[in-house]
């Protein structure tokens, strides 16, 4: 895959910039009783929805970056502005030097969009036939279209169901064919809207690697939402999190553990069964003679928890570990909620 | 520029068309079913009023061959618009108001490229289209009309009228989808449905209000009763068959005009539905 | 007893929940009903002027022609009935039916009754109460007539929700197909019932083959008895005899196709 068709741009340029972007929407609400109906229809209760304030973002050539944040926070509604779906009331969307939703014919061109809940498949047609009609459309010149078609096909694997009906694949197959149709364009930034809803671990993890090898051998630039935290965490090395609307956090991995909590495992294995109290660590279970705690690294010292503990019983063993990031991330959604 | 864009529609077109034989062809009981099905609807439609022609031998001053005539006029307009404007991008108020306008967005095409190709299907919808041909021909074999090229052009133009009068209308009025997505998702039905009931009947005897509505407000009128009076030679005025073209014309800016706004609007608020219901299948 | 209170209750909630899904957003939907009064207006215009000058045409005088056209507006979604079912089959939606504690003919009847509430109420009302203003009788022939009619509308519902679960276990068997399927049916329903041309205006006598089928017992048989053309009795019991019939053959197909429905609709 390369840019060569494309307008030159440098290397480590930024590809993808937003300044000051708000966006609001108003929706009705209504109730579900029948007796509402007259007050539903002409004097309706429109809540506004904040859901983009302020957001200014850049994205450099080739990142990968992982967009999270709690269910309604806006994440899709950036993903659709930086999609040419939707203009924001106040500042200014640029991606690859264009405006998206002004230059949007030329701009989709140079993008891959992939939505976990949408296809862009021929529902009743093979797979095979979709990518025929993405080549037409898109233009894509015969000689690049079949070059594209073969590593995708040995990429993501589709070989096996490219004649058949989109509409008998699984959801594991149909994200990858979906995945595969978004690239044939070759294009220069793709953005992913939680690509891995619904599939399995093996599945998952084909995708990811897909996605990390594209980066890696094609300097394709991502940005994906996802609420699987692992799999961001092994994708994607910044991490940019938003909560209602807001940037709330923007860095590596390593810096949100040790910015809201750098939560770790401790498991002591001790010679009896009860376990030794801790101050500064919240036990959580013991199995046998096995007890195993929590505690936050950032405010409380190993050393000091080992010490307390060697007071009470005798250590045999010692190990710690990291909190998936998804108690890291479950954590910081619940502080924000308060 | 526009050799370009010339060379793209037949691209997309011939793409689209190969799409949807695989679609009718991909086995004989479906290819059976969509070819007769589809004729079988065309001439269900047209039955009631040819039944009350023979009854009542002929309509008004409309005599049975005249109206036969009319009717395969109705159908060819009706074809067209079936094998050009499928997947409901007639009935546009249904993609707009599924949140499936985004599908379009997401191509690198011009938006009325993108509406004039990707509803051709002119295998599946060509029932119709084929009905109205064979009743405009069993029609002449009666009226003896012998065509002469000016004839035929003017044929031709009010044909292509008659269809851009029903689509600019349904898209004016689909276009509400985008500022009220449910409400008027489905406002594109009853619309259409009262044109292709009332596309069946000569508007010859009704007061003059009425037909000045069927031929504003809600166009019928230029379906085919208006053209075929015309070009049967019904109404003598010499500019009865440029009137159906100037009304094409009229319809399309105002349907243009809104449909931009409409758009100016969606580029704001975007779409927080969506249903899958109807697209590409 | 408490049994069918319950059922009510959950009747009432699931046709409430349909009738409301429209309203709420705005008042947009209103124009689908302006036009379809257009259309009846139109209709209306049309008939006097194919039939004034014309005396009674097989007993149908242009007065009952009128009422007959206006009386089939009012109730053209029960005269016609359709469910969600070949949607629900053709999207997968009929495999969320099965999970619910309800029977699937319930469901989808309570459905239909509840977007009809909504139409009854924007379009069918509004137009009954303007007949006069358009010069249309909208009272039956007669008291019986009216009862009468009622009585039909019922078989005529009963008709019509058995034949569009009969087409719903027949689309498994043409897979892909919902979509033509739903439109030729629909075409050939509205020739044969008589709903746009009563059958008594058919020439050739093909209006005395018609009124045997099931789709006369749909629209034809209760808007003849409304204006008082026909033998009731014979009407009703044709319509009993179908309703019986028809309610038999989709329970059968039914039963033989349910694994083949489950599957094509899921």
């Amino acid at each position: 895959m390369n840019g060569s068709d494309h307008n030159a741009t440098a290397p480590w340029d930024i590809v993808v910039e937003l300044k000051g972007v708000s966006k609001t929407f108003r929706q009705r609400q209504r109730s579900a009783h029948l007796k509402d109906v007259a007050r539903n229809l002409f004097r309706p209760v429109i809540r506004e929805v904040r859901a983009l304030q302020n957001i200014t973002l850049t994205i450099r050539r080739g990142e990968i970056v992982a967009y999270a944040g709690p269910n309604g926070a806006g994440k899709s509604t950036t993903v659709k502005m930086l999609s040419a779906m939707l203009a924001p009331d106040v500042g200014t969307v640029r991606v690859l030097g264009y405006d998206p939703v002004r230059q949007r014919e030329a701009y989709v061109n140079r993008i891959g969009v992939v939505f976990g809940q949408r296809t862009e498949l021929w529902w009743d047609h093979p797979v095979a036939a979709s990518f025929e009609w993405k080549r037409v459309v898109w233009d894509i010149p015969t000689e690049r279209y079949e070059r594209m078609v073969g590593v995708v096909k040995e990429l993501l694997g589709i070989g096996e169901f490219f004649n058949s009906l989109a509409r008998e694949l699984s959801l594991g197959q149909r994200m990858r064919a979906d995945l595969a149709l978004a690239l044939l364009h070759e294009p220069e930034i793709l953005f992913l809207d939680e690509p891995t809803l619904g599939l399995d671990v093996l599945a998952k993890r084909n995708v990811l690697q897909f996605v990390k090898d594209l980066n890696r051998q094609h300097r394709v630039t991502v940005m994906l939402t996802s609420h699987d935290m692992s799999d961001l965490e092994q994708l994607a090395e910044r991490i940019v999190m938003i909560d209602k609307g807001r940037l709330a956090f923007d860095g590596d991995f390593d810096r949100l553990r040790r910015e809201f909590a750098d939560r770790r495992h401790l498991f002591i294995e001790t010679t009896a069964d009860r376990y030794p109290e801790l101050t500064g660590a919240r036990w959580i279970e013991s199995v046998g003679c096995r007890h195993e705690y929590q505690f936050d690294a950032t405010h409380v010292n190993l050393v000091t928890l080992l010490e307390q503990a060697a007071t009470q019983t005798t250590i045999l063993d010692v190990e710690t570990h990291r909190a998936p990031i998804d108690d890291v991330i479950a954590d910081i959604y619940e502080h924000w909620q308060k | 520029m526009a050799a370009r864009y010339m060379r793209r529609l037949f691209a997309l077109w011939c793409m689209y068309a190969w799409l949807d034989l695989m679609w009718v062809t991909r086995s004989f009981q479906s290819f059976v079913l969509y070819f007769c099905g589809e004729t079988i609807v065309a001439i269900a439609a047209l039955s009631s009023t040819l039944l009350l022609a023979e009854r009542f031998n002929g309509l008004g001053p409309w005599s049975k061959p005249q109206l036969i005539f009319m009717l395969g006029y109705a159908a060819l307009v009706f074809g067209l618009l079936d094998m050009f404007f499928g997947f409901n991008v007639l009935f546009i108020g249904r993609r707009l108001g599924r949140g499936q306008f985004d599908h379009t967005l997401v191509q690198p095409q011009p938006i009325w490229l993108a509406l004039l190709t990707d509803g051709f299907n002119p295998f599946g919808a060509s029932g119709p289209f084929l009905t109205g041909i064979i009743l405009i021909s069993w029609a002449n074999s009666f009226l003896l009309l012998t065509p002469t090229l000016m004839w035929l052009f003017l044929f031709v133009l009010n044909v292509v009228s008659s269809v851009s009068v029903v689509l600019s209308v349904s898209f004016f009025w689909g276009s509400l989808a985008f500022f009220a997505p449910r409400a008027a998702e489905e406002i594109n039905t009853p619309l259409l449905r009262m044109f292709d009931h009332l596309k069946l009947f000569p508007l010859d005897g009704l007061s003059a209000g009425m037909v000045s509505g069927l031929l504003t407000a809600v166009p019928v009128g230029f379906i085919a009763w208006y053209p075929c009076r015309a070009l049967l030679g019904l109404d003598s005025a010499w500019h009865a068959p440029y009137l159906t073209p100037l009304a094409a014309l009229g319809f399309g800016l105002l349907a243009s005009k809104l449909f931009i706004q409409g758009m100016r609007h969606y580029e704001r608020i975007g779409s927080q539905r969506y249903r899958a219901m109807g697209h590409r299948g | 007893m408490r049994l069918l209170l319950t059922r009510l209750r959950q009747y009432r909630l699931i046709a409430a929940l349909e009738a409301t899904s429209l309203v709420g957003e705005d008042s947009l939907f209103i124009i689908q009903f302006i036009f379809r009064f257009l259309r009846v207006v139109v209709l209306l215009s049309l008939w006097r002027v194919i039939l004034t000058g014309r005396g009674p045409t097989d007993g149908l005088t242009l007065e009952a022609l009128l009422t007959y056209t206006l009386i089939q507006e009012v109730f053209s979604d029960q005269l016609i009935p359709r469910t969600d079912i070949e949607w629900a089959l053709h999207d997968g939606g009929i495999t969320m039916r099965f999970l619910q504690p309800l029977g699937l003919v319930s469901q989808f009847t309570a459905q239909m009754v509840g977007r009809w509430a909504f139409g009854f109420v924007f379009f069918s009302l509004p137009l009954l109460l303007a007949a006069p203003l358009l010069g249309v009788n909208p009272l039956p022939a007669n008291l019986a007539s009216g009862g009468l009619f009622l009585l039909s509308l019922t078989l005529t519902i009963a008709v019509g929700v058995a034949l569009e679960f009969i087409f719903a276990a027949l689309l498994s068997y043409l897979e892909g197909s919902a979509y033509i399927v739903s439109r030729v049916r629909t075409a050939i329903t509205l020739l044969f019932s008589g709903a746009v041309v009563p059958l008594a205006l058919m020439p050739w006598g093909l209006g005395e083959i018609f009124r045997w089928l099931p789709f006369a017992s749909m629209a034809s048989a209760p808007l003849q008895i409304y204006i008082g053309v026909g033998d009731p009795l014979l009407l009703l019991a044709t319509q009993a005899a179908w309703s019986v019939g028809l309610w038999w053959l989709a329970r059968w197909l039914w039963e033989v196709s349910r694994e083949r429905l489950v599957a094509y609709g899921g």
